[in-house]
């Protein structure tokens, strides 16, 4: 009996788990004004209208350029910082590897929110409100990053490096020829999910960036909330916000739910 | 920023370590090798551990001493010990954050989790277009906090809102849900699980599918089917992980800020105002930081009970 049901309730919960972001985008494509239920269902009055509004109105290409920047740089820099510690941590002896490492887990245990006040002096002290270094260079320093570089790097065979070793490779080359390739994977799975998580991020972008054009699109989008503009515009907004998300999810869907379902990354 | 909170299950076990190079000729001493293998691996680690030292180990000292002092927005500052968490104990407005907030936890947490067990369960036993509804659920969990937050404040608007549009043809409501005292941390509670719960159900799944296939036999040849089986087998297998997930939502329930920013401003009269909202307000609306860090060590030594307890059960376990 349970068998005829199971997708009918799961056919159910995922109707109820899309319905806003469908109505998200019926609103966003209704006429202005048209945010009660049936102006934003009749698809055939949709109109391009609020997007046109928001994307003049707004400084939304400003601050999406600055989620990008944020989010891109941030990947790219994480990548190669963590990784290069990653392949220390698991394959080079030095004295106080163990502590350091623990020290850099240890701080899992910190919510951000426990530290925000000190964060945002020791970055307005260094000069870094409102540019995107005080934006980026804080949030660079991922334990999750360093812990799964390590742990995947630690499998990879030792002979590996003998090999290059002996072939008279230096240490950049072995780690530019031989620890890149072979680490591909995990590379582009921790890519996405930094991406994501700058460009979702909120708090520190928040109280980092004071002018309107430091504005992420997250915080933007926020602002635009309490400005009183219409809905049909924040809905189109909304839709501009998550556009790269989507985009994101339907490419790597499938790698994207595997790999959280194994290492369990969490932002 | 990553305010990670998955670190307790990662523990790694220590590795043994590999001796590296070549075999060296008998007599000469392993010395300058192991020389210049740490001075690579101090070369290789030296960004992170400068981010790490700046930016990590820094702010969480600085946190601490900042809570004993009076430190303001002009930079002037005198040590006064403990008197912060002193006038914390007097704050009504501490003690409501507070009570908000672990409010909020009671209702955010069971709902996710019997949202992410009961869609891991489904899941597991489909074959049917399981990649499909996994992806799904796990859609909104890629999104943002604040477009969820943007997006049902809409749904629960009083006048033009969906939900309202729905009971209003079941000629109920209109309701107002983020207007209402008793009903704004419940109604704020369903967008976070809405937003979230993909990524427990992804974890619960994962146990699930751990669980070895000859148990699950053996129960159905003794004869239990259905609830039973979930009930005395199913269930207490998968306790470990159940524990290992309640505690980390528990954990980033208490850290809510971004909902409750977008979607009330904290009302009404404060029946949103989390921890992390005064925080907030301390810091950047009153330049209080001390007050604010007081605050912050607060939120930590809550987090560090959660990852305490998820210690000891998930202990007892093995």
């Amino acid at each position: 009996m349970a068998r005829v049901r199971l997708p009918v309730l799961l056919a159910l919960v995922a109707l109820v788990t899309m319905t806003p972001f469908v109505v998200m985008v019926l609103v966003a494509f209704a006429p202005p004004g048209g945010k009660t239920l049936p102006g934003a269902f009749d698809l055939t009055r949709a109109t391009w209208e609020n997007f046109s509004a928001v994307l003049s109105g707004a400084e939304i290409g400003r601050w999406a350029a600055n989620s990008l920047v944020y989010s891109l740089v941030s990947v790219v820099l994480i990548l190669l910082f963590s990784s290069m510690a990653g392949y220390a941590f698991a394959k080079k002896r030095f004295p106080g590897r163990e502590v350091l490492f623990w020290a850099f887990l240890a701080t899992l245990m910190v919510p951000f929110q426990a530290t925000l006040i000190p964060y945002f002096v020791l970055v307005s002290r260094l000069g870094g409100v409102d540019t995107y270094w005080g934006l980026i260079v804080p949030t660079l320093a991922n334990s999750q990053a360093v812990f799964l570089m390590r742990q995947f790097i630690m499998q990879l065979p030792d002979e590996l490096f003998e090999a290059a070793k002996i072939d008279g490779a230096s240490e950049w080359r072995i780690y530019t020829t031989v620890v890149i390739p072979l680490i591909t994977p995990v590379l582009a799975t921790l890519g996405v999910f930094v991406f994501l998580w700058h460009w979702n991020d909120f708090l520190w972008p928040l109280v980092i960036g004071q002018s309107s054009e430091m504005r992420t699109l997250t915080v933007g989008l926020a602002t635009l909330e309490g400005e009183n503009v219409a809905v049909n515009q924040i809905m189109a907004g909304a839709t501009i916000t998550v556009l790269p998300c989507l985009l994101v999810f339907g490419l790597l869907q499938r790698y994207l739910t595997d790999s959280i379902a194994t290492t369990g990354l969490k932002n | 920023m990553t305010a990670g909170t998955a670190g307790e299950r990662t523990a790694p076990t220590p590795e043994p370590v590999a001796v590296p190079g070549p075999p060296l000729p008998a007599g000469r001493p392993a010395r300058p090798v192991r020389r210049r293998e740490a001075r690579v691996g101090l070369l290789f680690v030296a960004p992170m551990l400068l981010l790490f030292v700046v930016f990590r180990f820094g702010p969480t000292i600085g946190a601490a001493f900042l809570s004993l002092t009076d430190y303001r927005l002009s930079g002037d500052w005198r040590f006064i010990g403990a008197e912060n968490y002193a006038r914390l104990l007097q704050d009504d407005l501490f003690w409501s954050s507070l009570g908000v907030t672990a409010l909020y936890t009671v209702f955010f947490v069971p709902l996710t989790v019997a949202l992410s067990l009961g869609t891991a369960l489904l899941l597991h036993r489909t074959v049917w277009a399981r990649g499909f509804f996994r992806g799904v659920f796990f859609l909104p969990y890629v999104t943002s906090i604040v477009l969820a937050a943007v997006i049902w404040k809409w749904i629960y608007d009083v006048e033009d809102g969906l939900l309202n549009a729905a009971l209003g043809v079941l000629s109920l409501g209109p309701v107002d849900f983020l207007g209402d005292e008793r009903l704004v941390l419940p109604a704020i509670a369903a967008t976070s699980a809405w937003k979230g719960f993909g990524y427990s159900m992804l974890i619960l799944l994962a146990g699930l599918q751990s669980i070895p296939r000859e148990v699950t036999e053996a129960a159905v040849i003794d004869g239990a089917t259905g609830w039973r089986r979930l009930r005395w087998v199913t269930l207490p297998l998968l306790r470990p992980v159940l524990f290992f997930v309640l505690v980390i939502e528990a954990i980033g329930a208490f850290q809510v800020f971004d909902a409750m920013y977008v979607m009330t401003a904290g009302g009404p009269v404060r029946a949103s105002y989390s921890l992390v909202y005064f925080l907030y307000d301390s810091g950047f609306k009153f330049f209080d930081f001390g007050y604010a860090s007081a605050l912050g060590l607060v939120l930590f030594l809550v987090v560090l009970v959660f990852s305490l307890i998820q210690r000891r059960l998930i202990g007892r376990d093995d």
